[in-house]
């Protein structure tokens, strides 16, 4: 009999512990286990960034994160952003979605992009925001990272 | 030959006609859309439920994929009726017939760009309707004429008074009188929502997780499906290690499914693990040792057999272009919750095609129509594909099987290798240009798979189908001689519909060809299309508004190509232009201009987003996808070698929208059909390089 570890999860400021294999996902340990749906499943490969979440900040693509990676780490998702956030109001403001099943990973991408960088340049946005938008909605998802920054930035001043 | 071929060109509008007839079955019967028998005193016929606190409700009778229809839709009841923008919500219609899309010939269906252009009548009626029962109601309470009662922004206001009614305060008295047939309409000059920029209903919800699509539907004691279907089309399971996957955690059952098997676990990824495990081996298929080779070849005889025409003209154009297989690939993976008891059924499907979930739920369960319901979620992406029911049937399966409420998930590879693709497809056209470089005589002929025939057998006999003609039967240019021969040919691999259907290849080919016409010739090739567009002023006005907005004509940087192109799908016409550039083979998309002439404008801000979304769908397509067969299956299994553009490499695109008050047209796909033609001619403009042939990648043609 194998031994279950119960790895100690850290989601937008709750500790879950969970009785899951370590090797499970992060993705599905949120969207399964936790019932939080907002982080979606597009590809399970990592490419197209539907699944993006900040772990310890960074955005990472969970759908290929072990939870055993993300255990004492303090793991944001679409869910833990706060209802007024910067960049929500940006994509309200700009229309971006279409049907909106990238989104959150959208957010999630551009929000830690900005956290440390408020003005990154053209290739820098379009490297680390490589989420794939099927509907096609690039046109907006540029105006829209453009304005979160002036947003972020009068929130700050 | 000619002779022939008018024939058959005659034939097959006529057959069209026909195919529709029969695939309607039940004729629909446009009615003032206010159905009589309502559930309870909030219903206001069968599209508007108001509560006594004013919220009012619009059941939306199509689904939302994110071409913001319950937006649209709720503008042009909440116009006609008065409402107050801020209390509205929605919901999608149940299955019934009275949602049925008057342009629909098969039932309840999200389809064809049809939802404004087929609503846009009976809903303007529906709120008409409600708003004269909402004064009718307030004058019996004031004991006044109903002329004396106005409605504004939710309420109904009394003349030469102070005195106001909301529409909650009165929608139950309104609810008791009849619907009025043929209630006044609205003036176009009053419209204080239809023609503006509204914000979508569903956006915030999709900005911060809480939006449910069907991926999302959580139930009390649901369990977890994923399956594995035979990658040879039509193969079945020869042998798996039950045993094996038991053994995973979690996993609760291994069912057989129609060409495949199902792992039912308590979690998706217990599932995917318990497939894993599984080892699942298959045999057999109708695709068996098929490759994409044969299916070329396949297409080329049955071009040779139409022949080509011999053009007796100063010039003569030989052309043939070719492209591929094609996904959907819709980002949310085709997934559907069932839970069948012993007398209920209940579907949680994101769906384009209500009725045909219906159907199939019916088929399963044996239960009748009253006792199933199908909730349709929001949809992470359509473009066709969702209007199939194959991961609708398993569901269903599993949770009668297991008789416990079954979500079944597939992974991406699953929807990238069980397909219903864009068709494949060839084209040749001989054309006889005269000395002046003008078209003549214009021969096509195409060879495509029937996307028609899975649904009405008969359409493959006489080499028909309309789905497969459209966009290369009517072309806009002013030719006399204008012959089109189609020709069935079946390689197996299953085909469907794929945002913009036919339009997405033949716009390709037409506007191609034109193109290459026109640089024959030694003409401009937008004032070489103007021309041939004499008398066409719709089509005129769409193409100089490209022209205008692009500056065509203008000094290009070295280095940089403008193409152009028009089409007309959907009732719509749309023009585009691309600026690239391109270095060796490394190509830059730097801007794109589109303009549209969709009749009348309900919501320029979806639109907008329709034509910037599609054309950025049509580029990406164009540039990097394509399925092909290796060995009787898919070569391609995820986003890795399924390419989807992604904002590196996508270009800036800016959208005119003509108001021609003409008969309305459809929106969502219309931007699709531009983008392979406007990026070809664009290619040859900048390096003198003609692309025949898709993807793009294929000629080593990459973004820089």
């Amino acid at each position: 009999m194998r031994l279950i570890i119960m790895p100690l999860l850290k989601i937008n400021g709750t500790t879950h512990q969970l009785d899951v294999e370590d090797e499970m996902p992060l993705l599905w340990v949120l969207r399964d286990e936790l019932g939080m749906t907002g982080t979606k499943f597009g590809c399970g490969i990592g490419q197209c960034g539907a699944c993006t979440v900040h772990l310890n900040g960074e955005a990472v693509r969970s759908c290929i994160l072990p939870v055993f990676s993300a255990q004492g780490k303090e793991i944001i998702t679409i869910e833990g952003i706060g209802e007024n956030n910067p960049v929500q109001k940006a994509w309200i403001e700009e229309q971006v979605p279409q049907c909106g099943y990238c989104i959150s990973g959208q957010i999630m991408a551009t929000s830690a992009l900005l956290s440390k960088n408020l003005k990154p340049s053209e290739s820098e946005i379009e490297n680390k925001i490589s989420n794939i938008c099927r509907c096609g909605n690039y046109v907006r998802l540029r105006k829209a990272i453009r304005l979160s920054a002036k947003l972020i930035q009068k929130q700050g001043g | 030959m000619e002779k022939y071929s008018l024939l058959r060109r005659a034939f097959l509008k006529k057959s069209a006609l026909t195919c529709t007839g029969l695939m309607v079955g039940l004729a629909y019967e446009p009615k003032c859309s206010l159905a009589a028998k309502v559930e309870n005193l909030e219903h206001l016929g069968i599209w508007i439920r108001i509560t006594p606190d004013g919220k009012t409700t619009f059941i939306i009778p199509s689904s939302e994929m994110g071409q913001g229809v319950n937006t649209s839709l709720s503008m042009i009841l909440a116009d006609e009726m008065e409402a107050d923008w801020q209390m509205i919500k929605t919901e999608t219609a149940p299955v019934n017939s009275d949602y049925i899309n008057p342009e629909s010939n098969s039932g309840q269906i999200t389809a064809g760009s049809s939802s404004v252009k087929g609503f846009w009548g009976p809903l303007r009626k529906a709120g008409a309707a409600v708003k004269l029962m909402l004064r009718q109601a307030a004058a019996q309470r004031w004991r006044i004429p109903v002329e004396e009662c106005s409605a504004r922004s939710g309420h109904i206001y009394r003349k030469n008074s102070s005195q106001k009614l909301s529409y909650g305060e009165i929608a139950e008295a309104a609810g008791k009188l009849d619907i009025p047939f043929d209630p006044p309409l609205k003036k176009s000059k009053d419209y204080n929502l239809i023609g503006r920029s509204v914000k979508r209903i569903d956006i915030p919800s999709k900005t911060n997780g809480s939006a449910q699509f069907g991926i999302d539907v959580r139930l009390p004691e649901m369990t977890y499906a994923t399956i594995c279907q035979s990658p040879v089309f039509g193969g079945e399971v020869m042998s798996y290690d039950e045993a094996a996957a038991n053994k995973i955690r979690g996993v609760k059952k291994v069912v057989i499914i129609p060409n495949g098997i199902a792992v039912i676990a308590d979690n998706t990824w217990r599932a995917k693990q318990g497939m894993e495990a599984l080892n699942v081996k298959f045999n057999g298929g109708e695709t068996k040792g098929l490759e994409s080779k044969q299916i070329k070849d396949e297409f080329i005889k049955a071009l040779d057999a139409e022949g080509k025409t011999n053009t007796e003209a100063f010039n003569v154009l030989d052309l043939e272009y070719e492209v591929p297989y094609l996904s959907q690939a819709a980002l949310e993976p085709m997934n559907c919750t069932a839970n069948i008891t012993e007398n209920s059924c209940e579907v949680w499907v994101p769906t384009q095609f209500q009725e045909a979930c219906m159907d199939v739920a019916k088929e399963i369960s044996e239960l009748n129509e009253e006792q199933i319901k199908i909730y349709t979620t929001y949809i992470g992406g359509g473009f066709g594909r969702r209007a199939e029911t194959d991961f609708v049937k398993q569901s269903l399966i599993l949770s009668k099987e297991l008789g416990k409420p079954v979500k079944v998930t597939w992974m991406r590879e699953e929807d990238i290798q069980q397909g219903f693709y864009r068709p494949a497809s060839m084209s040749r056209f001989q054309i006889g240009l005269n000395k002046d470089g003008f078209p003549v005589s214009w021969n096509n002929q195409l060879a495509s798979p029937s996307i028609l025939k899975r649904f009405f057998a008969p359409m493959a006999w006489f080499n028909v189908d309309p789905l497969s003609t459209e966009g290369a039967d009517e072309i806009p240019y002013a030719i006399d001689d204008f012959n089109l021969d189609y020709t069935e040919v079946d390689s197996g691999v299953p085909v469907g519909f794929w945002h913009s259907v036919g339009s997405s290849f033949n716009a390709f080919f037409i506007e191609s060809a034109i193109d290459e016409s026109a640089h024959l010739a030694g003409h401009d090739p937008l004032l070489y299309r103007l021309k041939l567009l004499k008398g066409k002023a719709r089509f005129q006005k769409v193409l100089n508004k490209v022209a205008e907005k692009s500056q065509w004509g203008r000094e290009l940087p070295k280095g940089h190509g403008l193409g152009i192109c028009l089409h007309k799908t959907r009732g719509s016409i749309a023009g585009a232009a691309i600026e690239v550039s391109t270095v060796n083979d490394l190509l830059k998309l730097h801007k794109a201009w589109i303009a549209i002439d969709c009749g009348k404008v309900i919501n320029p801000n979806t639109i907008r987003a329709q034509m910037e979304g599609g054309f950025t769908f049509g580029l990406s397509a164009t540039l990097g996808e394509k399925i092909t067969i290796k060995d009787g299956r898919v070569e391609q299994s995820n986003f890795h070698d399924y390419p989807i553009l992604r904002l590196k490499g996508a270009p800036d695109i800016s959208v005119e929208i003509i108001e021609s008050g003409e008969e309305i047209g459809g929106v969502g796909e219309v931007a699709v059909p531009l983008a392979s033609p406007a990026l070809a001619n664009a290619i040859f403009s900048s390096s003198g390089k003609r692309i025949r042939s898709l993807p793009m990648s294929n000629h080593g043609i990459k973004i820089a």
